[in-house]
């Protein structure tokens, strides 16, 4: 509970946020990277592995989305800035491409290709433009750039 | 903001939308019978379509439906899946009880889910790994006898001279066998290896020559169409042919995804085999098949079906092999997936039955509505198959699809001329007869 003025982010909810939100977009880079080479080489290793990163990046995802949810639209909706509301947007946006791109790879073979690389492409650039604007705001006000 | 909102609200939505969406059959099994099965465009899904029923099994009295003029009536229940059927030369019955090693690694996160949903029906249950033995007794029954045990998914059986030859999923066994005896106690010897790598189609159906000097085997594909790598592929999707006198084989015939049945036509004396296609481009694709067998043929798994169509997932593509694909001779519907096959000629069911295959289509999970689940008769004439498959054995399914009683794989003979089929969701064995009037 916090009594002053401004209302906190529970320390928490950050702690958890900060611990797990980095590993869907390591999944989903790893994903990209592997789905690139499984279109060059049609070596099934890397499509196979591409599957589940974005299957792991997805349940990963699950619970920082969640906190971000809360945090940007309900205990925090009067502070929060644009870029973060605009992070929210990307990064659920990301995740809605992962979810059809895991269908996608649930496909056999080289089916995959070529919608793997452009669904895995997309997460990857919604959710790194929305780490730049975070960042992009944070150095603005003077704050360490580690979430 | 509030149209951000609706838009993102609408981007949800259609993701649940377009997951949930598969295709229902415009085709019927009949319109995809016969020699030019109508071929629809292959589709790639976000989620192919799947209907499983759930298996419950028969309740008592309750019995599969047959044609017009035919009775059936169980003689073994309690088995512990029994796939296929193999008739002795004293007409004792063997009924292998079977199911898939369960050694196929799980390396994708479908397989994981797919596995669920599909063992939902039954057909994923533990098999026995062991052989019994029919005979029917005086009073009209039939008694079991446990024959060989401690087997390791046991499919094909035949006996040459006094040797009986059993393919495990891993090699094929030579037992001693004595006319008469209810029990075979002596282990098996190992005769030669088969494929055994993953075992994603692990069935190895058995046919030895009439001169007793060769055996084939059927040795289905390590994949739905290559997903595991072409090189476990190795010496799969093919018919062996083994040396009896030394246990050396050689690929027969190759490019047929799943031959899980195999027999020599009785008018040509050619050899003729189902094959179970591939799955996951629609639920009108790709339809399996009954074949004649030629010596080098290539019938076109991984890279194309029905001749010439080619199949994308594949890749390397090799036109070189799609240019030499033959074109199987018989279509009998997608996603059936024919297990059991049995040429005739006589029989003592009705004439209508005689000259013609036997056929027991398992039944479909990647299709909906259901296809299969039935025992079904093609008939012949001057040794090809001729019009559309005629339903034998049916009611598998409970009427709204949604439970599954039975689903029938190994179709025999008995020395009576009736008609046993082997039942291994309903672990039962059925047996068909002419109605008496």
């Amino acid at each position: 509970m916090s009594f002053r003025a401004t209302p906190r982010r529970s320390a928490v909810a950050n702690a958890i946020y900060g611990l797990l939100n980095p590993i869907p977009f390591g999944c989903f880079v790893a994903a990209l990277i592997f789905d690139v080479i499984y279109a060059h080489t049609a070596v099934v290793l890397w499509g196979k592995s591409a599957a589940w990163l974005i299957a792991l990046g997805l349940v990963f995802a699950i619970i920082p989305r969640l906190i971000n949810l809360v945090q940007v639209w309900i205990t925090f909706r009067r502070f929060a800035t644009g870029a973060e509301k605009l992070d929210f947007w990307l990064n659920l946006f990301a995740i809605v491409a992962a979810i059809f791109n895991a269908f996608v790879h649930s496909r056999d073979a080289y089916a995959v290709i070529p919608e793997g690389v452009w669904l895995s492409a997309c997460t990857v650039i919604l959710l790194a433009i929305g780490h730049i604007a975070i960042a992009v705001q944070r150095s603005e006000s003077g704050v360490l750039v580690h979430e | 903001m509030s149209k951000i909102t609706h838009v993102c609200a609408l981007a949800v939505a259609l993701t649940l939308a377009l997951s949930g969406c598969d295709e229902k059959a415009s085709l019927s099994p009949a319109q995809q019978s016969g020699n030019d099965p109508s071929l629809p465009k292959a589709h790639n899904f976000l989620k192919p379509p799947m209907q499983v029923p759930d298996g419950v099994g028969w309740a008592q009295g309750q019995m599969p439906k047959v044609a017009a003029g035919l009775k059936i009536e169980p003689i073994a229940s309690d088995l512990k899946h029994p796939r296929q059927l193999y008739v002795l030369p004293n007409d004792d019955v063997l009924v292998m009880e079977s199911n898939s090693p369960g050694a196929e690694p799980v390396t994708t996160p479908k397989q994981l889910i797919a596995g669920m949903v599909k063992n939902r029906s039954g057909k994923g249950a533990k098999g026995g790994n062991r052989i019994t033995l029919l005979r029917k007794n005086s009073s009209g029954g039939w008694d079991k006898h446990d024959f060989i045990d401690h087997l390791d998914s046991p499919f094909g059986a035949q006996l040459i001279g006094d040797t009986l030859y059993v393919a495990d999923t891993d090699r094929i066994l030579k037992f001693p066998y004595v006319t008469g005896e209810t029990q075979i106690t002596a282990p098996g010897v190992e005769f030669t290896d088969l494929p055994n790598t993953i075992n994603h189609h692990w069935t190895k159906p058995l046919l030895a020559s009439t001169d007793g000097k060769k055996l084939y085997v059927g040795i289905g594909s390590n994949s739905n169409i290559t997903e595991n790598g072409l090189e476990v592929e190795y010496r799969r999707a093919d018919v062996l042919e083994v040396d009896v006198a030394d246990g050396a084989s050689r690929i027969y015939a190759s490019g047929l995804r799943n031959p899980t049945g195999l027999q020599w036509e009785p008018t040509t004396g050619k050899l003729w085999a189902i094959a179970n296609e591939r799955d996951e481009i629609g639920a009108d694709l790709v339809p399996d098949y009954l074949t004649s067998v030629q010596e080098g043929g290539f019938y076109g798994w991984p890279y194309s079906y029905y001749g010439q169509h080619v199949d994308t997932r594949v890749m390397p593509q090799r036109p070189d092999l799609v240019a030499k694909a033959i074109k199987p001779d018989y279509a009998i519907g997608s996603h059936v997936a024919p297990l059991g096959l049995l040429m005739t000629t006589t029989n003592s069911l009705p004439a209508p039955f005689h000259n013609g295959a036997f056929i027991s289509e398992h039944g479909s999970w990647d299709r909906s509505p259901l296809s299969g689940y039935a025992v079904v008769f093609v008939a012949f004439q001057n040794g090809k198959p001729v019009g559309v498959p005629q339903p034998v054995v049916t009611g598998f399914y409970s009427d709204d699809e949604s439970k599954l009683y039975g689903a029938p794989v190994g179709v025999v003979t008995d020395k009576d001329g009736a008609l046993l089929v082997a039942d291994d969701v309903g672990n039962t064995v059925w047996r068909i007869t002419a109605a008496s009037r």
